[in-house]
């Protein structure tokens, strides 16, 4: 069965990109715009990782870690990705369990690379 | 109380009236300054960042394209589907210097002090320059800087700085030339450290030693200039080191290269 991938992120624009880049690379896809709907499509389809946008309209993306935790529902692993690569936001991410931090935008290859490697 | 006195009392009085008013007056006009300002940086700060976003779907979309995910392209398709990625991506680096720039320009920044080796990071701003430098057969080399002890700063901004100033040197030298750093101890008990950036590019005249720095500013603005950019590099670099309490200026000479310097205390972010 092929592995789930979750895009949390606001932008239509940024979505469709990334929800063609990983069926063409095999991978079911599923997306959500907002804390509040990575929460609920996380728990009813658990994802095996999640792309996480920092900046979500509702607030911090790293609250959906933090709901999802409490509701048992973690992914494998998730990669936060953020526009700006200051090393405090850097750390914050990985404190709140962020497997890696990716700085937007990223390269599709690297992407594909990182992703293949935390699923592997 | 004399009649003189009393005139010049009421005289008086009304100039400092007329003082306070104008006080008010100027007060007033200070604040809106500022409110101005800080919308104009907020505006700034939205736009890059809403501009950001579409530009990122772009360049993925080229990339999916040019990576043949979507079916094999010949060779014109896949020659112009990279001009698109490059050409996202050349807009992109640009976006994000004006939002650096409004990030440092802000009272929104702070020193994020650590202690690293400040020629490991040359060594690596070199690597990310490399590409860039072997296009046009400039060498970037360090000349010393082995023995230097670590130093505390914030990382993440000398590295902004070295990148602005390297980056620049590269862009303004012609085709087989060269680009260096150094680094020497100065100061009283050699507490600063020096660092060199140098070029054997075109060089600057002295009367644009200060003008380099200014946010916005080319030597050469015109439309058709050779070399486009923000003009916010040496800006954003100038104020980085002044976080610092360093300073940063240039040396050159039109025709034969250009030395930037600056100085960083060491120890500067600890308190």
């Amino acid at each position: 069965m092929p592995s789930r991938i979750l895009i949390v992120e606001d932008s239509p624009l940024v979505t469709d990109a990334f929800s063609i880049l990983f069926r063409e690379s095999g991978y079911d896809v599923d997306v959500a715009g907002s804390v509040a709907q990575a929460v609920e499509v996380a728990t009813t389809r658990p994802a095996d990782l999640i792309l996480l946008d920092i900046s979500l309209p509702d607030g911090d993306g790293l609250e959906v870690l933090e709901q999802l935790r409490e509701r048992n529902a973690l992914p494998r692993a998730t990669l936060a990705m953020t526009g700006h690569g200051d090393s405090r936001s850097r750390q914050k991410c990985l404190d709140a369990g962020c497997a890696e931090v990716l700085l937007k935008p990223v390269a599709i290859s690297e992407l594909l690379r990182r992703i293949e490697h935390h699923l592997a | 109380m004399s009649m003189t006195q009393q005139v010049s009392d009421a005289a008086l009085i009304k100039r400092l009236n007329a003082l306070e008013t104008k006080a008010r007056d100027t007060q007033r006009t200070i604040d809106e300054l500022r409110a101005r300002d800080a919308l104009k940086t907020q505006f700034l700060s939205n736009i890059s960042h809403d501009l950001r976003t579409p530009l990122a779907a772009i360049i993925t979309h080229a990339e999916i394209l040019r990576d043949g995910m979507l079916g094999e392209l010949n060779q014109k398709q896949r020659d112009s589907v990279t001009g698109i990625v490059n050409g996202g991506q050349q807009l992109l680096d640009m976006i994000d210097e004006i939002l650096t720039y409004v990030r440092s320009a802000s009272d929104q920044v702070n020193l994020a002090g650590s202690e690293f080796s400040i020629a490991e990071l040359v060594d690596q701003v070199r690597l990310l320059n490399q590409p860039l430098a072997a296009k046009k057969q400039i060498t970037i080399d360090r000349l010393n800087g082995d023995d230097l002890p670590p130093i505390y700063a914030d990382r993440d901004k000398i590295k902004h700085t070295l990148g602005n100033l390297i980056g620049n040197a590269i862009k303004f030298t012609p085709d087989g030339g060269r680009v260096w750093i150094s680094f020497s101890r100065r100061g009283k008990d050699e507490g600063e450290l020096l660092v060199e950036v140098g070029d054997t590019g075109r060089g600057i005249a002295r009367d644009h030693y200060e003008l380099v720095f200014r946010e916005f500013a080319q030597v050469d603005a015109s439309p058709s200039r050779p070399h486009h950019g923000t003009g916010l590099g040496l800006a954003i670099a100038r104020r980085f080191i002044e976080l610092h309490r360093g300073t940063i200026w240039v040396e050159s000479e039109l025709g034969k290269g250009s030395r930037f310097f600056f100085t960083l205390p060491l120890n500067v972010a600890r308190e």
